[in-house]
C-alpha cells in the first residue's frame, strides 16, 4: 500500500505534460507531408501526378485540345507525397497543413484548369518537347471529374467503350 | 421533525454534491497521471447531456428497464435519508440497523436487475461476475453494523452509527479489525478500481449498463456517484464519527470535510492500482470475510 | 429550459464511440494517442465508452468492408440522438488508397451518413483534436476548394488561314471580337 502512495508522488513529478492545443499551435516538424499545394503557373500539364497517385486521387479530363482539367480529389489523399515527387516543374508542394478537418468533403479539393498550348500552324500539339510528345503518346484523358470516378483506359477498350485516340482532332 | 428536516437536507446535499466528487476523483487521477483532466463540474454536464439524449429501450424486458433505473435511484437516496451526515439521524423515526443493511442490498441487486433487464450476453456476464463478488462482499458492511449493534446492545441507528464499533471493553479489538476490513475494501462497495469488476470497464462494453441510454443511464451514474457520498457517511459514522456533538454548522463542515478526504483517499487507491480479475478479488474478499467472522466472535465475547 | 441546457452540454461532453470497420488501425492508435496524457482530450470532457449505447459520437476508422458494413451500420443504429459521426483517416473519408478493392464497398459514407471528415494518413493527433473542435464550434474550419483558372472557354485558336505577309513579315490578323 505504502508503495503505491509513493508511485502517486513519483507520478506527480512531472506535473502536467498536456500540450496546450488547440489554444496554442504546436511546430510542426520539418519534412512534414502536409496537403499537397498546386502551383497552376508552373504546372505545364503533364499528368504525372495523376498517373503516380497511390490513391488515384488526381483526375485528368481534356474537355477539348487546349485545355486540361487536373482535379484532386482531397478525400482519398494518403499524403504519400509521390505526387510531389515526380513532378518535373516541381508545381507541387506538400505544405505543413494538416488540419483540415471540414463538413463537406468537396472542400478538400483543388482543381486547376490548364491551358495546353498547340502548334500555331496546324493546330496540333507537336513532336519534339519529351512532355507534350508524352501527351500525345498517352492520348487524351477523361477522367469523371464530376463524380470522382478514374475511368481505365483498359477496361474501356475491353467493353467497347470509346478510347479517346480514336476521337478525331478536328482542324477549323 | 427537525429530524425529518435534517434528512431531507441530507438527501439534497448528496444529489448537490456526489457529481462534484466524482469531478475531484478525476481530476485527481488525472493530475496523477500527469495530465491536466477535466474540469471539476464535468459530472454535472455529463448528466444534463444524458438527460438530453434520446431514450433507446433496447433489451428483452423494457419494463424492468424503467424499473432498475428508478430503483438504483430511489435507494441510494432512501440511505441518505436514514444516515447521519453531520446531524442527527432521523432513522429513529423509520427504521434501524436491519432496514440499513437490506437497503445497501437493494444497492447492490439493482445493478443485477438491470443486467438482466437488458439480456445481452455481456450484461449477463457481467452480473454473474457481480452476484459472485457480492455474495463475499455485501455481508462485511453488514458484519461491521452488526458488530457496532452488538457493542451497545442496540440496533437502533443514531446509536449503532455513532462510533459503537469501539465502545467495548478496554481496547476494542473487533473495532479495530473491522476499520482495518474496511478500509481495505472500501473500494469494493464504491464500485471503484481495483474492484470495479462488473461495470464501467472496457472489458466487458460496460457490462450490466450496456444497453442503457440517455436518462436511465443519467440514473444509473448517478447512483453510483451517490454511492460514494452515501458509503463514505456510513463509514464515518461507524469509525470516524468524533465531532458531530458540535455545533451544526460547525459539525456539517466537519463531515463534508472528512468524507473529502475519504474521497481523495478513494482518488488516489483508484488511480494507482490495476483492477482485480474475478477470482482474485473473491479470493481476497474471503480471507477478509474469514477476518470479519473472527471480529464477530471477539465483538460477541465483548471485546 | 432544461432541453435548451441540455443541448448546451451535449457540446461540452462528447462521449466516442470507436468503431474501426477494417482498417489499417494507423488512426486507431492516433485516436488513442489522443486520449493519453501528451494530447489529453479528456480535458474537453471527451471520454471513450465501452457501448455504443452511451455514445454520442462514433469515431469511425477504415473503409466499409463488405464484412463489416452490417456491423457498422447496427452500431451507428444503436446510438441515441443527437449523435455525431466522424470519419477519421483517408480510408474513413473517401476509401484510401483501398477504395476499388474486392472487399471494400467504399468510404464510411456509402453505409452511415457521416458529419465531420477528419482526412490524413494517419491524421495527427491535432488534426483530430482540430476536427472535434471544429464540430463542437470551438474553432473556424480551414479547409477550402481551391480553383486555378489558367483560361477559359472560348480560347483563341491560332488559324493559318489568317497568316498574312511573306518572309520576315508574317501578321497574324486575330479575329473580329477577340
Amino acid at each position: 500500500m505504502l508503495n503505491k502512495i509513493k508511485e502517486a508522488i513519483v507520478c506527480l513529478r512531472p506535473g502536467r505534460v498536456t500540450l496546450p492545443y488547440p489554444a496554442q499551435a504546436e511546430p510542426v516538424p520539418e519534412n512534414f507531408r502536409g496537403v499537397p499545394r498546386w502551383d497552376g503557373e508552373k504546372c505545364i500539364g503533364c499528368a504525372g501526378c495523376a498517373n503516380n497517385c497511390s490513391a488515384r486521387a488526381i483526375l485528368v479530363l481534356d474537355p477539348c485540345q487546349e485545355l486540361r482539367i487536373l482535379q484532386y480529389i482531397g478525400s482519398r489523399c494518403t499524403y504519400c507525397g509521390r505526387c510531389a515527387e515526380v513532378c518535373p516543374e516541381k508545381a507541387i508542394v506538400m505544405s505543413n497543413e494538416f488540419e483540415m478537418a471540414t463538413a463537406e468533403a468537396s472542400d478538400l479539393q483543388q482543381r486547376l484548369d490548364i491551358f495546353m498550348s498547340t502548334c500555331q500552324r496546324c493546330g496540333r500539339c507537336f513532336k519534339g518537347a519529351a512532355v507534350l510528345e508524352g501527351l500525345k503518346m498517352s492520348g487524351y484523358r477523361s477522367d469523371e471529374v464530376g463524380s470522382g470516378r478514374w475511368v481505365y483506359r483498359s477496361r474501356a477498350l475491353l467493353e467497347g467503350d470509346a478510347v479517346v485516340d480514336d476521337i478525331p482532332i478536328e482542324l477549323d | 421533525m427537525a429530524n425529518v428536516a435534517a434528512g431531507l437536507l441530507n438527501v439534497l446535499m448528496v444529489l448537490l454534491v456526489a457529481p462534484l466528487f466524482q469531478g475531484i476523483q478525476r481530476k485527481i487521477t488525472a493530475r496523477i497521471q500527469a495530465r491536466q483532466g477535466p474540469p471539476i463540474w464535468q459530472p454535472y454536464f455529463d448528466l444534463l447531456k444524458l438527460l438530453g439524449k434520446e431514450d433507446i429501450e433496447a433489451g428483452t424486458v423494457p419494463a424492468m428497464q424503467r424499473f432498475a433505473a428508478y430503483l438504483s435511484l430511489a435507494a441510494v437516496l432512501t440511505v441518505a435519508f436514514l444516515v447521519p451526515m453531520g446531524t442527527a439521524v432521523p432513522g429513529a423515526l423509520v427504521g434501524d440497523a436491519i432496514l440499513l443493511i437490506y437497503l445497501l442490498t437493494l444497492m447492490g441487486i439493482c445493478n443485477l436487475l438491470a443486467g438482466l433487464a437488458a439480456g445481452s450476453a455481456y450484461s449477463l456476464v457481467g452480473i454473474s461476475r457481480e452476484m459472485m463478488s457480492m455474495v463475499v462482499l455485501e455481508p462485511l458492511f453488514a458484519i461491521a453494523v452488526i458488530v457496532g449493534a452488538l457493542h451497545a446492545h442496540s440496533l437502533r441507528l443514531e446509536i449503532v452509527l455513532n462510533g459503537s464499533a469501539y465502545s467495548g471493553t478496554g481496547v476494542p479489538w473487533s473495532g479495530i479489525v473491522m476499520l482495518g476490513l474496511m478500509l481495505l475494501s472500501f473500494q469494493a462497495f464504491v464500485q471503484r478500481v481495483p474492484f470495479d469488476i462488473s461495470e464501467a470497464e472496457t472489458e466487458l462494453m460496460e457490462g450490466p449498463l450496456m444497453e442503457y441510454s440517455g436518462p436511465k443511464l443519467a440514473l444509473f451514474k448517478y447512483a453510483q456517484m451517490a454511492k460514494l457520498v452515501v458509503y463514505s457517511a456510513l463509514f464515518i459514522g461507524l469509525f470516524i464519527p468524533w465531532g458531530e456533538t458540535l455545533h451544526p454548522p460547525l459539525a456539517l463542515l466537519l463531515f463534508w470535510l472528512k468524507s473529502l478526504a475519504l474521497v481523495l483517499l478513494v482518488a488516489v487507491v483508484a488511480a494507482t492500482h490495476a483492477r482485480y480479475r474475478i477470482d482474485q478479488a473473491v479470493r481476497y474478499f474471503a480471507a477478509m470475510m474469514i477476518a470479519s467472522l473472527g471480529a464477530l466472535v471477539l465483538a460477541a465475547y465483548g471485546y | 429550459m432544461l432541453e435548451s441546457l441540455c443541448a448546451q452540454m451535449f457540446g461540452r461532453s462528447l462521449w466516442v464511440y470507436h468503431a474501426n470497420s477494417g482498417g489499417c488501425n494507423g488512426c486507431d492508435i492516433e485516436v488513442l494517442n489522443v486520449l493519453t496524457p501528451y494530447y489529453d482530450v479528456e480535458r474537453f470532457g471527451i471520454k471513450l465508452v465501452g457501448s455504443p449505447r452511451h455514445a454520442d459520437a462514433m469515431l469511425c476508422q477504415g473503409p466499409a468492408l463488405r464484412a463489416t458494413a452490417d456491423a457498422l451500420r447496427r452500431a451507428y443504429d444503436a446510438m441515441p440522438a443527437p449523435k455525431l459521426v466522424f470519419a477519421i483517416g483517408s480510408c474513413a473519408c473517401g476509401g484510401g488508397m483501398w477504395y476499388d478493392s474486392y472487399a471494400v464497398l467504399g468510404p464510411v459514407g456509402k453505409v452511415i451518413p457521416v458529419n465531420f471528415y477528419v482526412p490524413g494518413c494517419p491524421p495527427r493527433p491535432e488534426a483530430i483534436i482540430y476536427g472535434v473542435a471544429v464540430a463542437v464550434g470551438l474553432v473556424d474550419k480551414k479547409a477550402a476548394p481551391v480553383r486555378f483558372k489558367q483560361a477559359e472557354f472560348p480560347i483563341p485558336l491560332y488559324h493559318p488561314d489568317r497568316l498574312h505577309g511573306e518572309g520576315e513579315l508574317v501578321i497574324y490578323e486575330s479575329p473580329k471580337g477577340v
